[in-house]
């Protein structure tokens, strides 16, 4: 195993720097499914098993859902951003 | 591992911690879910669940009209185990919308 | 290491992308491209202003993302320079 992430340079940010960067932080998180959820960081692990709290669950775009609080398994993470999303049609 | 107070949520399986003996939500892959109280977990989200609500939500195609038909069936089971990998997502369920 | 035949090993090959635009296609339907700003050992990325593109029933969607953490569970090809189409 070549730990490639730990490297000193200035301008980097490692998984581990991104994570402790957006506790309680407005995210997106999308599932390997396409399932969106936003809401609020409240806390997260290695696994990416992920606590958020008022969470909105978007299919396809639409909001289908909303919850108080929601633990997200980490196996089904695709990303986590911390963007407002912007949404355009391709060709 | 530092000593945390009891009601606080400094990892994502606290939130689970501090949902026993609750009824909680959960989201399963292939569009199951259930609503039982949650009487044990462990660290994959092995889970046992009682007095459970299970609803299956299945999309099907009409032969001839190809509309789309959302089928959901429910059905009661006294006590079950879950296991842990087909979690999606688990949740406090009085509060959800 | 040094019983490695390989002038280069791929961890090597990703951080030299550190800084510049990367092109990660997954497993499935889906390709981003952005900015690499770092990685683990899982290849767990971190990336910079991104744009996420989803092949569905309805045609490409693409969606722009200031900064994301991505799983490297489902990466399957990591191409250094971006994509042609964004170039």
């Amino acid at each position: 195993m070549s730990g490639g992430g730990d490297i000193g340079s200035t301008n980097t940010k490692t998984p581990a720097d991104f994570l402790k960067s957006i506790r309680g932080r407005p995210v997106v998180v999308k599932l390997n499914s396409g399932v969106d959820y936003r809401g609020i960081l409240a806390c997260l692990d290695g696994y990416m098993n992920i606590a958020m709290e008022q969470t909105e669950e978007y299919v396809n775009g639409q909001l289908k859902n909303k919850y108080g609080d929601a633990f997200i398994r980490g196996n089904n993470v695709l990303y986590i951003s911390t963007s407002k999303m912007t949404l355009a049609d391709g060709a | 591992m530092a000593t945390e107070e009891e009601s606080t949520v400094k990892e994502p399986l606290d939130l689970i911690r501090l949902s026993l003996d609750e009824r909680i939500y959960v989201k399963l892959r292939s569009d199951r879910e259930l609503r039982g109280k949650l009487h044990a977990y462990d660290q994959h989200l092995n889970m046992i669940l009682g007095d459970v609500e299970e609803v299956v939500t299945a999309v099907e195609i009409d032969d001839e009209t190809y509309e789309e038909i959302v089928r959901t069936t429910r059905r009661s089971v006294p006590f079950l185990f879950v296991r842990g990998d087909g979690v999606i997502l688990v949740s406090p369920p009085l509060r959800t919308a | 290491m040094a019983n490695n035949p390989s002038q280069l090993l791929p961890s090597e090959l990703i951080d030299r992308c550190i800084g510049s635009k990367i092109w990660v296609i997954m497993k499935g339907d889906k390709e981003l491209v952005g900015t690499l700003k770092g990685f683990d050992v899982y290849v767990n990325m971190v990336l910079e202003d991104v744009t996420e593109y989803e092949i569905t029933a309805e045609g490409r969607r693409i969606t722009k993302l200031d900064q994301i953490l991505l799983n490297g569970n489902n990466i399957a090809i990591l191409v250094p320079g971006g994509s042609p189409e964004t170039e």
